[in-house]
């Protein structure tokens, strides 16, 4: 408490400052893709013949590029106070913005793969305003003041709510204590969640790529075509063995189709997750991750709103989850929760879960299931592929039978995984379990919800049924928090009590 | 608003069977005409567009002149005349208990509750047919990313501002 004034009010003399000068060598990396949106000038001065301005029409771009960055520069400048941030900026049009720290969900800091260079960072406030072009953000400032920048806007927050975290969780982690380590992934656990991160997606890429550069390629060798292997074998003299074993071209199409498929999941895995730290710190969840862009992002204890815990259908058997955290603050435009434990077992994640508060149900928690009526959209749309297929079949294009063929598949697949939409109440929270491919469960504490929605239709009316929609902070509208068809007068009783829960605090 | 016990609890055919049958009460009658007007807007162009495309065009390539027309301005007066009174049947609401109950729908019928402790803040909103017949409508805003806002229309403007301030007075910033 005492710390966080001090640290405030040593920050507090009104000095304007500006952005790290390496921010200008930032704006000369810029240039290079926005010198693209230059090509088409330069092609109509080389059409019409004037091939002497080329070289001067490009000099004045850059010229005038890099300074209206250095005017920039130059008219940006922000101010950090006791208690908010003003930045001013605009060249032509100048904008004055106040920030209180106490409208500052978040800060993040995020460093490219130049910025790292330059030993520079990107710092973002997150104020909960709606749109991501709403938060204002300094780009860029050397990384030390964007840290000391973070904890002043933290201990600030910290100094204001300490009297509510005392009651909350001083029996777990009293405030200001060590940042605790919570969560780290070493290169050996990388490369485990690498090789279950096994994606063709990126042998979708590859394969087109192939296809279309056909003739372009140097070489001239497929390897999704067991024919090319066979004309490798014919280069090493082994086409008569081969001739005999031509299962061996197929093995070969196969194994270089798994390493693929490992290669880019292990890389992409790497890429995202090189060096993962999650640790307490005394507000907040702080996660650091990253290969070539280094993002660190804290998430607010307080304001998690729900779990999810995700797994795969093939990962499950050895016990490998993903947790996720929804929060006030989201992150990134396309992300809609935190990923703060991206690949291990139950066992590690329950520390991260006791720490905002949330309880993982046992094994021997006695679920209630959805009715087998969630089967019904799939089914329709199972049943009007069969009659698109029959239709097509009948006008004679053999496409159909795909149709036929795939709908009875869909049908069942989606009865028996209608099974797996489970839900209990365990209390203090609900959890809701789906999917059978990618079992989701989410943890659902009752005070985060905001409004409850009990819907029926002529569907499952008559059945008795409803579905309860939970409206949470965070997140995304497209992924509601649901449980579908449960029968009415348990709807009903689940909603009285979540309703009766007290603000989460 | 007040504690009418339901009305009709009996016929199932009653139009307020619903609203009663789960404890809601009505919204303002003169809602249907505020609901007929706006549906004559939409619905009367569309019926214009279809008769002027059947002039057009069904007439020179020697089609079934004067169907289109006919069938456009039917469904158009059928959907003006009857539809307004149903759907303004099916809405429903009760405030009172902490929470504000908004009820809407037949076919997909959605009952939503919003404890007032979870308002964000509200909105009374009239627009010009509303104002015609003095009514308004009720916008509920909380931090929930699905039901960010729930609409509740049909209110007396009176009564709309007498709820307004019943909430108002729960209001508690739960974050800061």
């Amino acid at each position: 408490m005492n710390d966080a004034v001090a640290i405030t009010t040593a920050e507090a003399e009104p000095d304007w400052q500006r952005l790290h000068p390496a921010t200008l060598a930032l704006a000369v990396v810029k240039l290079g893709p926005r010198s693209l949106q230059f090509l088409p000038a330069v092609a109509a001065l080389g059409f019409t013949g004037n091939w002497i301005w080329i070289v001067p029409a490009i000099g004045a771009f850059l010229l005038i590029s890099l300074a209206a960055a250095w005017f920039q520069w130059l008219r940006f400048r922000f101010l950090v106070g006791g208690d908010e941030v003003v930045i001013e900026s605009g060249v032509l049009s100048r904008q004055h913005r106040t920030i209180p720290f106490d409208r500052i969900q978040d800060v993040s800091i995020e460093q490219g793969l130049v910025s790292r260079a330059l030993g520079i960072a990107k710092v973002g406030f997150e104020t909960g305003a709606g749109g991501k072009e709403n938060d204002a953000s300094l780009d860029a400032i050397a990384l030390d003041s964007a840290q000391a920048l973070r904890t002043t806007i933290r201990a600030h927050r910290s100094g204001e709510v300490a009297a509510p975290v005392a009651t909350a969780d001083a029996s777990e982690a009293p405030p200001f204590v060590e940042d605790r380590l919570l969560f780290a992934m070493t290169p050996r656990q990388l490369l485990i969640a690498g090789l279950f991160n096994f994606s063709l997606a990126a042998l979708a890429v590859v394969g087109a790529g192939m296809q279309f550069f056909d003739g372009l390629l140097p070489f001239d060798f497929n390897v999704f075509n067991p024919m090319d292997w066979i004309n490798i074998a014919e280069d090493y003299g082994l086409d008569q063995w081969l001739l005999a074993h031509r299962w061996i071209a197929g093995v070969g199409a196969a194994l270089s189709l798994l390493l693929i498929g490992f290669a880019s999941g292990i890389a992409t895995m790497f890429f995202a997750n090189w060096d993962f730290r999650l640790t307490r710190e005394p507000r907040a969840l702080r996660r650091t991750r990253g290969l070539t862009t280094r993002t660190d992002v804290a998430v607010p204890v307080k304001r998690v709103q729900a779990a999810i815990l995700v797994t795969g259908w093939f990962r499950q058997r050895f016990g490998w989850h993903e947790l996720r955290l929804q929060s006030l603050a989201s992150d990134g435009e396309k992300e809609r929760d935190h990923q703060v434990v991206p690949f291990a077992k139950l066992g590690e994640i329950d520390p991260v879960l006791s720490e905002v508060a949330i309880r993982r149900p046992d094994a021997g928690q006695a679920w209630q299931h959805s009715h087998r009526i969630v089967a019904l959209g799939p089914i329709t749309g199972a049943v009007c592929a069969t009659i698109g297929g029959g239709v097509a079949l009948y006008l004679g294009n053999e496409v159909g039978g795909l149709g036929l063929v795939a709908a009875p598949l869909i049908a069942l697949i989606a009865f028996w995984a209608a099974r797996f939409h489970r839900w209990a109440d365990l209390g203090e929270q609900v959890a809701i379990r789906r999917g059978a491919w990618k079992p989701k469960m989410t943890l659902l504490p009752h005070a985060s919800v905001q409004s409850v929605d009990l819907k029926s239709d002529f569907i499952l009316r008559p059945l008795g049924l409803a579905t309860l929609v939970f409206g949470v902070p965070g997140g995304s509208s497209l992924a509601t928090h649901e449980i579908p068809a449960i029968p009415l007068a348990a709807a009903i009783d689940l909603r009285t009590r979540i309703l009766a829960a007290r603000a989460r605090s | 608003m007040t504690d009418t016990p339901a009305a009709h609890p009996t016929d199932p055919f009653d139009p307020d069977a619903i609203n009663a049958a789960e404890g809601l009460d009505p919204v303002d009658p003169a809602y249907t005409q505020v609901l007929r007007i706006a549906t004559a807007l939409n619905l009367i162009p569309l019926a214009i567009g279809a008769s002027i495309f059947d002039a057009l065009l069904i007439r020179h390539i020697d089609g079934p002149y004067g169907l289109i027309t006919a069938l456009a301005w039917l469904a158009a007066v059928v959907m003006i005349a009857t539809f307004p009174s149903r759907r303004v049947a099916r809405w429903g609401y009760r405030i009172g208990e902490g929470q504000l109950r908004v009820a809407r729908g037949w076919l997909f019928r959605t009952d939503t509750i919003v404890p007032f402790v979870r308002v964000q803040h509200i909105d009374v909103g009239q627009g010009p047919i509303e104002r015609w017949f003095g009514l308004s409508h009720l916008i509920v805003h909380t931090s929930g990313t699905h039901n960010s806002t729930v609409t509740l229309p049909g209110l007396h403007a009176d009564l709309a501002a007498a709820m307004r301030e019943t909430i108002r007075r729960h209001i508690q910033t739960d974050f800061a």
